[in-house]
């Protein structure tokens, strides 16, 4: 998902940060219970399925579209980072949660592919007197598995996502290795301990009970497996963040009326992103669900974050 | 006047060490104990059904090779916590790293000191290849732990010999040969990576692993030469460690480019180099006490030219 922040939160912001506060408190703390918050506004958890539901529904044939115009195509480079420090190596088995369009399953094939090339070409340095057919073999076994038993698993909750993310492996021809799953990142469709690797990349915000994920995440990881999560969070340098603001609340949702011709999701896709809880706080749910070493990077001043966490 | 100068010194000196035992503690910080999370994490397995093969289970034994060397000394608060449970059964965080790394040396001859290596370590005890993920990415702290590990087996080693000596069952050995067969023992225990060395040495004066490793470098060389039996007070105390530790150095250079069989040419090295250092402090003493006996000398020759000019005749 994309972008920033909003117009009405700015003056709320500004002149009364302690309502504020207090609407947030009572926001999360009500989240156990069927009221929860979609953007800035109070409804029911069924409720707000449903609108994200929707959403994403809107969205999702312009969805990477707009993430390059709104971000100016950097979270390109924030998917990247992620899977460089996931460092997968080849035989890793990823789900990538709320992943509808493929971006970071996509990222992790490449990623696993090269580092696989470059194991080959190491063990055939290694081995400097190899035959012809030794080195010729050796590559067909490559052609076979270029992936080295490593898959990924888009797992979204939304069809209209899934299927512009079908369409795009088909189109860029990947093909081995990856497998999309419907299911809801708070009752993933998986068994205990199979996964090597977590990740949710701006998807958590849009989950409703944040808790329920990340026990889930912890449930289908193996022990020794990592929770990976890069989303939105908050901006710590005051003059940035107001900069910041007003591009998210002033300039994006004008972008989701010109591009995608849907003002009101470009609307929530922003205040969600100010409802979101904080670095600290999302570190702290992180160790709540169970996780060990979790720490968090801020990319581009805490315009997003990475929070990692292991399963022991 | 000049005792008290030496003591000052020698405090000083104290003074450093302690800072630096102090940083090594630094090093491995005390990190929250996995007990407090695994007690949550109790409970919210038997809400859920109980996993067959639970994890903390492996885990609860303990450690296969304490490293007190690295076992941060400061009190671990957090081990106490949680409802007053001992939590003795439980493996805090950082020794379930140990117990990685230790498991991944077994994989660096092949992967050598990198990530890979750490995730292989981490399969053979059970755990996702992920886990990896944990360390940093160019393996510094695969190669901290190796040499620190080395530096316990060390210490551990002379610590024996020095009891053999003390229970008369040995004849306690001349310093060179003492510091000889030390910094070979040392040596040896790199043989089994002695391929991937190279690559160590690199990773290991990176800026940023620097302190570190200079640490644990010169805690070794403090080790080996408190079982030498050194007790100077004065500059010697500096000038002894930088030698050995120029001796190890080069004769770590020297064993990475050695092809002999059992490494004969480096032992050779290090013999000679002891040898010249041994020299050297011979010479020192010769010139300090022929610059003394000259000073004498002078001194008398002037009284004596003072006399006989008849500066010194009282009236």
């Amino acid at each position: 998902m994309a972008a920033a922040g909003l117009g009405p939160a700015r003056p709320l912001l500004a002149r009364r940060p302690g309502a504020l506060r207090a609407l947030l408190g009572l926001a999360r703390g009500l989240a156990a219970g069927p009221q929860t918050h979609f953007g800035f506004q109070n409804v029911s958890e069924e409720e707000r399925r449903e609108k994200i539901y929707q959403v994403f529904e809107n969205v999702a044939e312009k969805y990477d579209v707009m993430n390059d115009s709104m971000t100016l195509g950097i979270h390109r480079v924030w998917k990247d980072i992620l899977v460089h420090k996931m460092n997968p190596s080849p035989g890793t088995l990823l789900v990538d949660v709320a992943g509808g369009t493929g971006d970071i399953a996509f990222r992790f094939i490449n990623y696993v592919r090269s580092v696989r090339e470059r194991q080959l070409q190491q063990k055939l340095k290694r081995h400097q007197n190899l035959s012809w057919q030794e080195i010729s073999k050796s590559y067909e076994k490559e052609k076979v598995k270029p992936l080295g038993d490593s898959q990924v698993v888009v797992c979204d909750i939304n069809k209209e996502m899934l299927k512009v993310g079908k369409q795009r492996a088909q189109h860029l021809g990947y093909s081995e290795g990856l497998s999309w799953v419907l299911g809801n990142a708070e009752e993933l469709p998986f068994d205990d301990d199979k996964f090597d690797v977590y990740t949710i990349a701006f998807g958590i915000r849009n989950v409703t009970r944040i808790d329920l994920a990340l026990q889930e995440a912890y449930r289908v990881l193996k022990p020794g497996g990592r929770f990976l999560c890069l989303e939105f969070s908050h901006v710590s340098n005051p003059l940035l963040s107001r900069l910041y603001d007003l591009y998210s609340f002033q300039v994006i949702p004008v972008l989701g009326e010109i591009i995608a011709g849907d003002w009101k999701s470009y609307q929530y896709l922003v205040e969600s992103i100010r409802r979101f809880p904080p670095q600290e706080e999302l570190k702290e749910m992180i160790e709540d669900a169970g996780f060990f070493k979790v720490d968090y990077q801020n990319l581009s001043s805490g315009i997003v974050a990475i929070h990692s966490g292991f399963k022991l | 006047m000049a005792a008290a100068a030496a003591g000052s010194l020698r405090r000083a000196g104290w003074r450093l060490w302690r800072g630096r035992a102090g940083l090594r503690c630094q090093l491995y910080p005390p990190q929250r104990a996995l007990h407090a999370s695994a007690a949550l994490r109790r409970a919210s397995d038997e809400k859920k059904e109980p996993l067959a093969s639970s994890p903390q289970q492996q885990f609860e034994s303990p450690p296969t090779d304490p490293q007190p060397d690295h076992e941060p000394q400061g009190p671990r608060s957090s081990y106490t916590g949680q409802g007053g449970q001992e939590s003795e059964d439980y493996e805090s965080e950082e020794q379930l790293q140990h117990r990685i790394l230790t498991a991944a040396l077994e994989f660096v001859p092949e992967h050598g000191w990198t990530a890979e290596a750490i995730a292989e370590g981490a399969k053979t005890l059970g755990l996702s290849g992920a886990a990896a993920g944990m360390f940093h990415n160019d393996g510094s702290e695969l190669i901290l732990h190796f040499v620190s590990q080395c530096n316990t087996k060390l210490s551990d080693l002379l610590e024996q010999e020095q009891k053999q000596v003390q229970l008369g069952k040995t004849e306690k050995k001349p310093t060179d040969q003492f510091l000889r067969d030390a910094l070979e023992a040392r040596l040896r225990m790199l043989i089994p990576y002695i391929e991937k060395w190279p690559q160590a040495v690199s990773i290991l004066l990176l800026p940023h692993n620097i302190p570190s490793s200079l640490n644990l470098l010169t805690s070794m060389i403090d080790d080996i030469l408190h079982y030498a039996g050194d007790q100077s007070t004065d500059f010697n105390w500096y000038t002894r460690r930088a030698v050995l530790t120029g001796i190890y150095n080069t004769t770590e250079l020297v064993m990475m480019q050695d092809s002999s069989p059992d490494f004969e040419e480096t032992w050779r090295f290090l013999e000679n180099r002891i040898a010249d250092a041994m020299n050297m402090d011979n010479t020192a003493k010769q010139v300090q006490s022929t610059g003394q006996a000259l000073a004498q000398g002078l001194m008398g020759a002037a009284v004596t030219i003072s006399n006989l000019t008849g500066l010194n005749q009282r009236r």
